[in-house]
C-alpha cells in the first residue's frame, strides 16, 4: 500500500485529528471527481486506514520503520482476556446458528431470553477490551517521541496486542450487531 | 457538457420505471398509453412475439407457465441457492442450466435466463424513453437493491447490455431515493434513513449529508423479503378460507393477483371483498377480509424488517453518525399502514411521506444520470459495499479483505503463502458474505495460481480486490516471485458444478418433479413440525397462563392437528404444511408473550 499519509497530504503522525482526516479526504475526493481521473479508491482506503488508530499505527510503522516485523503471538498479558473471549464467542455463534435455523416465530421467541443473556455477556467483554486497548492508545504520544530518536521498539511491540484487541473487539461487535438483529 | 442523454432506470421486482432530467428537473417518462409504471412482467404467447408489461400481466392467469413476473428475485443466483419453497413459489417453472444457473422453462424446449427476461423489460423502457424524447438512447443508470451482491449486480449489467444499453452507473436504490428526496430540503448537515420495502427485497440505509457529500454510512437488508411475500401469505389464507384445496397453476395465478389487489386496497380501506367469478368451472367464490386480519398475516413478515433496521442504526451510530432525523419510505409495500405504525414504534420516527414511494428510485436514478451527462449540478455521492469480500483460507475460514460498509470505490490486498512443503499452486476462492465459515458465504469465483514448489511459507501470493463505483469486484492475484498476474473474471453467479451434480439437479427439477416434490415438501414440513411442537409445549408451560382460554384452545387444537397428520400412514405434504401454518399463526400471541417475558427477566 502506498503511504496513506502522503495520499491524503497529512503529516506522518499517530495523533491525527479525525476532523483533519475527513477534511483532507473530502478535498481529495472532490478533486478526483472533478478531474474524473484521480483514483478515489486510494483516498477511500487511506481514509479508512488513518481513521482507525490501529491500522494507522501499522501504516505509520510501515512508513517509518519498514524493517521491523510485528510480533504475531498473543502476549501473555492478554491471555486471560483471550481465554474469556473464545467461549463467549463460541456460545454466541451456536445461539445465532440456532436462531437462524429456527423457522417459526415461536421457536425464535423461545431463544429471546438466551439472546438477551448473550448480548449482556458480549457487552461485558467489550467493556473489558476497551480499557486494555486504551492503555496502549494512550502511549501513542510516547511512541512519536521515541521515534524522534529512531526508537520504534515500543510502538512495534504494541502493534501485535493492538491487532488482537482490534480483532476481538470487531468479533464482539459483529456478534452484538447480529444479536441486535435477532 | 455531454449532450448525449443518459436515462435513469428503476428495474423493480414488480414494476419498472424510466426517468430523465428535463430542463433541470427529474421526471418519470410515460409510455404511449400514459402509464409510468411498467409491470416487470414478460409473457411468451405461443407463435407470437413476447409481450411486456400490462399486456403480459393480463396473460398471467391464462398462461402462468409462460408468463414471468418478479424475475428480479432470481437475478444472479444459482439454482442450488434456492430453497424448495422458492423453487416452487413462482407459477412458472425454474430449472438449473448447465453451469448451475437458474433458467425459466417456458415449455419442454424453450429456456430463458433471468437476464433475458429483464432485458425485455429494459428494452421496453428504452423504447418508452426514445419515444418520449424523440431520440435514440443507449446509456443508462440502473438501480439495484443496496444488498445486491456482486453476481446480482453483474447480472443486471448483462441484462442492460442485452437490451442495447450501456450501464454508466449501477446505483443503490436507497441512495437514489435519498437523492430524489431532495438535498435542498435538508440542511447543511443531516442524517436520513431510507426504508425500502419493494416487491422482492428489503433494505435499510442510513445516509449522511455533510459539507456537500452525501455518504451512505450503513446499510443492511434481506434480499428475499418483499411485497410478493405478503401477496403469497394472503393468497394462501384466502385459499384456506375458501377451502379451495389443491390449486391449478392458472387458479393460483388468479388468486395471487386478487390477493395483491386486496392488499393494495386495504392500505386505504378497512375491509374489502375478494371476488373470484367462475374461478373453478361454473363456481364463483367471494370472501371478505378486514385490514385487521390482513395485518395479522402481514405482521410476521413486517417484523422481520425491525431487527435489520436496529442493526443498521446501531452500525451508523458506531461510525459516529448523528441521530437519524428523517425517515424516507420507498417501495409500494410501505403504503401498508402497519409498516408505518411499526416504524414509529421501533425507531421513534414519523416517516416522511412527501416522496412518491413508487417513483423516488427512478427519479434518483434520473438525477444521477443527469449529473453524469452534466444536466444537473454535481453532488458527491459516496456509497458503501453492503457485504464483506474475502477469500477462503486454510481450514475453510473466510478471510475478509474488504469489510462490509467500506466506502467504494476501494482497493485492498493481502499477501498469502503456501501452507505445506512442496505446494505447487494456490486455489483462490473469492467469497462474499458475513459468515466465518467459507462454505456459508457466496462463492463468487475461483482461480488456481501456480508457483514454483518450495518449502512451507516460501511462496508469496498477493491478492488484491478492487470494487468499483458500481459495487462490482475485480480480483488480481500475483506471484511476487515471478510478477505473474492472474485476473480473476467474476462475471457470473453460476460456478462450474460437476456434470453429475448438474444432471442430478436437472433430473430432480424436471423428470422427477412430480414424484419427488411431495416427499421433499413433506420432509421440509416435518422438520418445521418437529421444531414447532416442542416449542409450543415449552412456551405453554412458561407463559401459557397469560393466554386467554380461547387462544390456548386454538393452539392445542392446531397442535393436535399437526400431530395427527405427522402420525398418519400416508405423507400428505400439503396438509402438513397447512397445519403448520395454522399452528404458526395460532401461536403469534404466544410468541409475543415469550418475548415480553424474556425482557421482564
Amino acid at each position: 500500500m502506498t503511504n496513506p499519509f502522503a495520499i491524503l497530504g497529512l503529516p506522518e503522525s499517530l495523533l491525527l485529528d479525525p476532523a483533519a482526516i475527513e477534511t483532507s479526504w473530502r478535498e481529495h475526493h472532490r478533486e478526483s471527481e472533478a478531474a474524473s481521473a484521480g483514483d478515489a479508491s486510494d483516498h477511500n482506503r487511506a481514509r479508512a486506514l488513518l481513521s482507525d488508530p490501529i491500522s494507522c499505527l501499522a501504516a505509520w510503522l510501515e512508513v517509518k520503520a519498514p524493517a521491523i516485523a510485528p510480533d504475531r503471538s498473543i502476549p501473555p498479558a492478554l491471555m486471560d482476556l483471550f481465554a474469556k473471549i473464545g467461549p463467549v464467542l463460541a456460545r454466541t455463534d451456536a445461539l445465532l446458528a440456532r436462531h437462524r435455523q429456527a423457522t417459526t416465530a415461536l421457536a425464535r421467541a423461545l431463544l429471546t431470553k438466551d439472546c438477551i443473556t448473550a448480548q449482556l455477556e458480549v457487552q461485558a467483554l467489550l467493556q473489558e477490551i476497551q480499557p486494555v486497548k486504551a492503555t496502549f492508545l494512550d502511549r501513542f504520544a510516547a511512541f512519536e517521541k521515541a521515534a524522534e530518536h529512531e526508537d520504534f521498539a515500543a510502538a512495534a511491540a504494541a502493534l501485535g496486542p493492538l491487532k488482537f484487541l482490534k480483532k476481538w473487539e470487531e468479533q464482539c461487535r459483529e456478534r452484538l450487531l447480529a444479536l441486535i438483529a435477532t | 457538457m455531454n449532450d448525449e442523454i443518459i436515462i435513469g432506470i428503476d428495474l423493480g421486482t414488480t414494476h419498472s420505471l424510466v426517468g430523465v432530467v428535463d430542463s433541470g428537473f427529474p421526471i418519470v417518462l410515460a409510455n404511449e398509453k400514459g402509464e409510468r409504471l411498467l409491470p416487470s412482467c414478460v409473457t411468451w404467447p405461443i407463435g407470437r412475439d413476447p409481450l411486456v408489461g400490462t399486456e403480459a400481466m393480463r396473460a398471467r392467469a391464462l398462461a402462468p407457465a409462460r408468463t414471468v413476473a418478479s424475475i428480479k428475485r432470481f437475478m444472479g443466483r444459482t439454482f442450488a441457492d434456492l430453497s424448495i419453497e422458492e423453487r416452487s413459489e413462482p407459477p412458472y417453472r425454474l430449472v438449473p442450466g448447465s453451469r448451475g444457473e437458474i433458467l425459466v422453462a417456458l415449455d419442454e424446449k424453450t429456456l430463458v435466463s433471468p437476464e433475458e427476461v429483464s432485458a425485455f423489460i429494459l428494452a421496453r423502457l428504452k423504447e418508452t424513453a426514445e419515444a418520449a424524447l424523440e431520440m435514440p438512447v443507449s446509456r443508462a443508470v440502473v438501480t439495484v437493491p443496496a444488498y445486491f451482491n456482486h453476481s446480482q449486480r453483474e447480472a443486471t449489467r448483462r441484462a442492460a447490455e442485452l437490451a442495447g444499453l450501456t450501464v454508466e452507473r449501477i446505483l443503490n436504490e436507497p441512495t437514489a431515493a435519498a437523492l430524489a428526496y431532495g438535498l435542498d430540503r435538508l440542511g447543511e448537515s443531516a442524517t436520513v434513513a431510507v426504508y425500502d420495502l419493494g416487491g422482492g427485497t428489503f433494505d435499510l440505509s442510513v445516509l449522511q449529508l455533510r459539507e456537500g457529500f452525501f455518504e451512505v454510512i450503513a446499510t443492511a437488508g434481506d434480499t428475499r423479503l418483499g411485497g410478493d411475500d405478503l401477496d403469497l401469505a394472503l393468497a394462501r389464507f384466502l385459499a384456506g378460507e375458501l377451502d379451495l384445496g389443491v390449486l391449478s397453476e392458472p387458479e393460483e395465478a388468479t388468486l395471487r393477483m386478487r390477493a395483491r389487489e386486496a392488499k393494495e386496497a386495504l392500505s386505504s380501506e378497512e375491509r374489502v371483498v375478494v371476488r373470484l367469478p367462475f374461478f373453478r368451472g361454473e363456481s364463483s367464490y367471494e370472501v371478505e377480509i378486514t385490514r385487521e386480519r390482513f395485518e395479522k398475516l402481514a405482521l410476521p413478515l413486517i417484523e422481520r424488517t425491525g431487527p435489520i433496521c436496529r442493526r443498521a442504526f446501531a452500525e451508523a451510530a458506531e461510525k459516529g453518525a448523528a441521530a437519524v432525523e428523517k425517515l424516507i419510505l420507498v417501495g409500494g409495500s410501505t403504503r401498508i399502514p402497519l409498516v408505518r405504525t411499526k416504524l414509529k414504534e421501533w425507531l421513534g420516527l414519523e416517516p416522511d411521506l412527501s416522496q412518491h414511494p413508487d417513483e423516488a428510485v427512478a427519479l434518483g436514478a434520473a438525477i444521477q444520470a443527469g449529473m453524469l451527462c452534466g444536466r444537473v449540478r454535481q453532488i458527491l455521492l459516496v456509497d458503501v459495499t453492503p457485504l464483506s469480500l474475502g477469500i477462503e483460507t486454510f481450514g475453510g475460514l473466510m478471510n475478509v479483505i474488504i469489510p462490509r460498509n467500506s466506502t467504494i470505490p476501494v482497493k485492498a490486498g493481502e499477501l498469502f503463502t503456501n501452507a505445506v512443503d512442496g505446494q505447487a499452486s494456490m486455489a483462490i476462492r473469492v467469497l462474499q458474505g458475513e459468515r466465518e465459515l467459507a462454505k456459508d458465504n457466496w462463492l463468487l469465483g475461483e482461480v488456481t495460481l501456480p508457483f514454483t514448489p518450495g518449502p512451507k511459507s516460501s511462496a508469496r501470493v498477493g491478492v488484491q480486490f478492487a470494487i468499483n463505483r458500481d459495487g462490482i469486484l475485480e480480483v488480481l492475484a500475483r506471484d511476487t516471485a515471478t510478477g505473474e498476474d492472474h485476473v480473476l473474471e467474476i462475471r457470473d453467479a453460476a460456478v462450474d458444478v460437476e456434470d453429475e451434480a448438474v444432471e442430478r439437479m436437472i433430473s430432480e427439477s424436471i423428470d422427477y418433479a412430480f414424484d419427488d416434490m411431495n416427499e421433499r415438501i413433506w420432509t421440509e414440513a416435518k422438520f418445521k413440525s418437529e421444531e414447532l411442537l416442542p416449542a409450543v409445549a415449552g412456551a405453554l408451560e412458561w407463559v401459557g397462563d397469560r393466554l386467554e382460554e380461547d387462544e390456548r384452545s386454538a393452539i392445542t387444537t392446531a397442535a393436535k392437528r399437526v400431530r395427527e397428520i405427522l402420525e398418519a400412514e400416508t405423507h400428505d405434504a400439503a396438509a402438513l404444511k397447512k397445519a403448520n401454518a395454522a399452528l404458526d399463526e395460532a401461536t403469534q400471541t404466544l410468541a409475543a408473550l415469550l418475548v415480553e417475558a424474556a425482557f421482564e427477566g
